[in-house]
């Protein structure tokens, strides 16, 4: 069986881009992204209210395409500590991060309190197997 | 006396008692519906939904209202809102494997997406919710975390039902080492086991 060769593009994104975004923009943004099949590693953690609008936001673009996102989202420690205080009094991002990507390139985002695993791999959807017959 | 106090003392006083909206949150087949319904059952003879080992069996909150738990000497009035499970992907591709016509399937999965989205719309009207997760699975996920962060954001008082402890590779401690912030029951929806200390914690932290 011949193994068909897998593009896997990562992108990796800034939090100045993602600022000048609005809320259901930004997600659109990183939507449109992942549809494109890409995997996206953002320089933010996203909010619980973000997550869940992102959330949201990949149930409305379903379809029998796209079948929606791994995603795994890593805190800074206290997001309210005084060095975080300190940095965003100053303007500054405390960090964390953020890999998003479609589901049906990545088996499994493994997630450990401090640790992010991407596993990829590319499922032959039915119909792509056919198409290759 | 606040006024809210007082309130409620009034309310108390002339019999109307407030009643908890109470929220059965998690992934697709952690057992929500299973739990909703053995919770009813016990106190209203009647089931709230249908279980099925295929994910995204809800996919419409289902309500049971005014179910009277009676616990320690105290009567709680819940109303039971069984939520659709949330994911973060809806394959319809999955749903093959179950038997379904391809068009059934896709149906399923056009359902189950709004489902998820009528269960996050509801996260902020629930009063105390459970957050039900397979203590056979890995409860570190996106979905699990998502959720817990959710409801902490709008301080409404969680209980984390670890389920299904009857399977023989369930691990409770996974879920507690996870998530030790919050009060944690150990249960079997299906066989009803330590569904006790489910009302107890459901009568010590409702709010
Ligand atoms: N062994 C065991 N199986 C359980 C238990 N609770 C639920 N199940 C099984 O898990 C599967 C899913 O149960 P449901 O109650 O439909 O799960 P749900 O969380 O409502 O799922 P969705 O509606 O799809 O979100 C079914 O096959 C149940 O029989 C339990 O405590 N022990
Ligand atoms: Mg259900």
């Amino acid at each position: 069986m011949k193994n068909p060769s897998i593009n896997i593009e990562l992108e990796f994104i800034s939090s100045d881009i993602l600022e000048e975004f609005k809320g259901e923009e930004k997600m659109q943004y990183i939507l449109d992204k992942i549809k494109d099949n890409k995997i996206l590693v953002m320089e933010e953690s996203l909010s619980s209210t973000d997550e869940a609008k992102l959330i949201e936001a990949t149930m409305r673009n379903i379809s029998e395409k796209f079948s929606g996102i791994e995603v795994s989202t890593l805190r800074e420690k206290q997001e309210n500590g005084i060095r975080e205080t300190i940095i965003k009094l100053l303007g500054g991002k405390t960090g964390g991060l953020t890999v998003i990507g479609p589901s049906k390139l990545i088996k499994q985002i493994k997630k450990e309190p401090k640790r992010i695993s991407v596993l990829a791999e590319k499922k032959q959807s039915d119909s792509e197997k056919n198409s290759e017959e | 006396m606040p006024f809210r106090k007082l309130l409620g003392w009034f309310k108390g006083f002339f019999g109307k008692k407030k009643i908890i909206r109470l929220g059965l949150y998690g992934p697709p087949n952690a057992g929500k519906t299973t739990l909703a319904n053995k919770i009813s059952i016990d106190w209203t003879g009647e089931p709230v939904g249908t279980v099925s080992e295929v994910p995204h069996e809800t996919r419409e909150v289902q309500k049971k209202e005014r179910v009277i738990v009676k616990v320690g000497g105290r009567k709680i009035v819940m109303n039971l809102l069984d939520m659709p499970g949330i994911s973060t992907k809806i394959d319809f591709e999955e749903f093959l494997q179950y038997g379904f016509s391809a068009e059934d399937a896709k149906q399923r999965a056009k359902e189950a997406t709004k489902g998820v989205i009528e269960a996050i719309k509801w996260l902020e009207n629930v009063d105390t919710a459970l957050v039900i997760m397979d203590s056979t699975k890995d409860p570190y996920t996106q979905v699990n975390i998502t959720i817990l962060g959710n409801l902490e954001a709008r301080n409404i008082p969680i209980i984390i039902v670890a389920n299904k402890i009857d399977l023989p590779d369930s691990n409770a401690k996974w879920i507690e080492e996870a998530f030790p912030q919050h009060p944690i029951v150990r249960i079997s929806g299906l066989t009803g086991s330590n569904i006790e200390d489910l009302y107890n914690a459901i009568a010590k932290h409702s709010k």
